[in-house]
């Protein structure tokens, strides 16, 4: 990979989140590290006739109580839930707002589905209801860049604004974008990240008719895992080059080392290790780290069969012998699979798996596989050093994007 | 083979690209190359056709799977199930 413009450093100087367990950082992050779920029986919307009935979904999501704009208001729940992570990162980075330096600055904020709920319930009006109106919302609610755009508008960011579309990676992808481009000096700083909120019933349909999701709970690496579990969500950071933080005076939480992304070019739902474990190389190549110089990898761990044997198998083929001395632990067990957004929602948790050395847990883990033979972390979360994270994203369709994260620069 | 059978060996051929020229009851499904995302698919047009409901979760291994005569058996259990008076269907 040429790395000859690889000069600027790029750090994080904001964490924004919304999740199961929580809204806001201060409020998710305690809950991880004390191990509790999120998951938990559906009560947004009637389960009817699924068999599918457990969810990850976010309680305290207030819009109003939150103080978003009009426009946010107005949005899908996609959008406000990126709306109110762009918020709470943007706040804690200490930028004036609107950006002083808007032309030089990204918002790159992506989605797997975007307005999901706003369609189908603009199908439901029209085909059930019959209803003669439509909302005239309808279509700017649902595209799949209005969250990139809402945000783009809040902080006057006028460069590169677009949304990423990647399943499962789309967070990841978003973050390794804007790295990359502030890397390069294309702008000195963005908002990246991804939101999600499907849970609704005809998605939840779509993904019950999948057969991938679990009746009972999220438990990755155990044996006794049967399936993901989805949950709403959204994940955003605030990066910017080290001099543009710097001449600012902001406090910088961590440094984003490298990003490495790759495809299986194989199968839409089956992963493989080819493509999994070149990116997990191609972004330590990046962050120039060994696989030793890795304390916690921040696990994809969706808790389906396949994926976590694949994520195993590919972490021991990259890291070696290392692969027995990291903590490895997959959040999901707790917030659920917040899909476009788990590598957003995962990022700021790998950010304060660093800032307070502390390793967050796989909960829910009853018997090990033999199959999954390193240490996920099992129930209780660890304070050990931690001073470089990597952070799995797979997504359907063989599409893979691993970020690395390392302290604040000296 | 009864209709069931037949239709059931229908809806894996619509979902071949290749389908050979025999399928028996003994024809394990990985032979037709029928896996993951397939059975998925199978599984649907099975309900679908049937007006029934199959549990099955990709992540878990299941026997009813295996060859083709486990899938009928299942489906003609299932059947007989949803039409005896007691009526529940699994």
């Amino acid at each position: 990979m040429a790395q000859s413009n690889a000069t600027r450093r790029v750090v994080v100087t904001g964490l924004g989140v919304t999740a199961p367990l929580g809204t806001g950082v201060e409020t998710f992050w305690p809950a991880l590290k004390r191990g509790e779920c999120g998951i938990g029986p559906i009560e947004s919307f009637d389960t009817q006739d699924l068999y599918i009935t457990i969810a990850g979904e976010i309680k305290d999501f207030d819009p109003r109580a939150l103080g978003l704009s009009k426009p946010l208001l107005l949005a899908d729940r996609y959008s406000q839930l990126a709306g109110w992570a762009a918020q709470e990162a943007v706040a804690q980075s200490g930028l004036t707002v609107p950006f002083e330096h808007g032309p030089r600055a990204a918002a790159i904020v992506g989605t797997g589905a975007g307005g999901l709920t706003t369609l189908e319930r603009g199908y439901y009006d029209m085909y059930v209801l019959k209803k003669a109106a439509t909302h005239p919302l309808t279509l700017l609610r649902t595209i799949g860049s209005s969250a990139a755009a809402h945000i783009g508008i809040e902080y006057g960011v006028k460069g590169p604004t677009f949304a990423t579309m990647s399943a499962c990676s789309t967070a990841s992808h978003a973050i390794g974008l804007v790295f990359q481009m502030i890397r390069a000096g294309q702008v000195d700083l963005g908002i990246a990240g991804a939101s999600e909120a499907v849970l609704t019933y005809g998605s939840m349909r779509s993904w019950q008719a999948l057969r991938v999701l679990s009746d009972k709970g999220c438990y990755p690496f155990s044996r006794t895992r049967n399936g993901t579990v989805l949950a709403e969500g959204a994940g955003i950071l605030v990066l910017e080059s080290l001099d543009y933080a710097k001449a600012r005076g902001a406090t910088i939480l961590a440094e984003v080392m490298g990003y490495g992304t790759t495809a299986d070019a194989a199968d839409m739902v089956n992963p493989d290790i080819e493509g999994a474990s070149e990116a997990m190389r191609l972004a330590l190549e990046d962050a120039r780290l060994a696989p030793s110089d890795i304390d916690y990898v921040n696990a994809h761990g969706t808790a389906t069969a396949v994926n976590d044997v694949n994520e195993t198998d590919a972490i021991r083929r990259v890291f070696g012998k290392a692969a027995y001395d990291l903590a490895v632990s997959s959040t999901k067990s707790m917030h659920g699979h917040c899909l476009g957004a788990a590598g957003g929602v995962e990022a700021v948790i790998a950010v304060k798996a660093i800032e307070e050395d502390f390793v967050p847990p796989t909960i829910g883990y009853a018997e090990p596989d033999p199959r999954c033979d390193l240490d996920y972390t099992p129930n209780e979360g660890r304070a050990r050093e931690v001073n470089y994270v990597l952070s799995n994203s797979f997504a359907f369709g063989g599409l893979n994007a691993v970020l690395v994260f390392g302290p604040p620069p000296a | 083979m009864d209709e069931t059978a037949e239709k059931i060996v229908e809806i894996l051929k619509k979902n071949m690209k290749d389908p050979p020229e025999t399928i028996t009851l003994d024809t394990p499904l990985a032979d037709l190359e029928i896996e993951s995302i397939d059975l998925a698919v199978v599984v649907f047009d099975i309900e679908d056709t049937f007006n029934i409901q199959i549990p099955y979760n990709a992540n878990e291994e299941v026997e009813d799977f295996k060859t083709v005569g486990s899938v009928v058996e299942r489906v003609r259990a299932l059947l007989e199930a949803s039409s005896s008076p007691s009526g529940a269907a699994a």
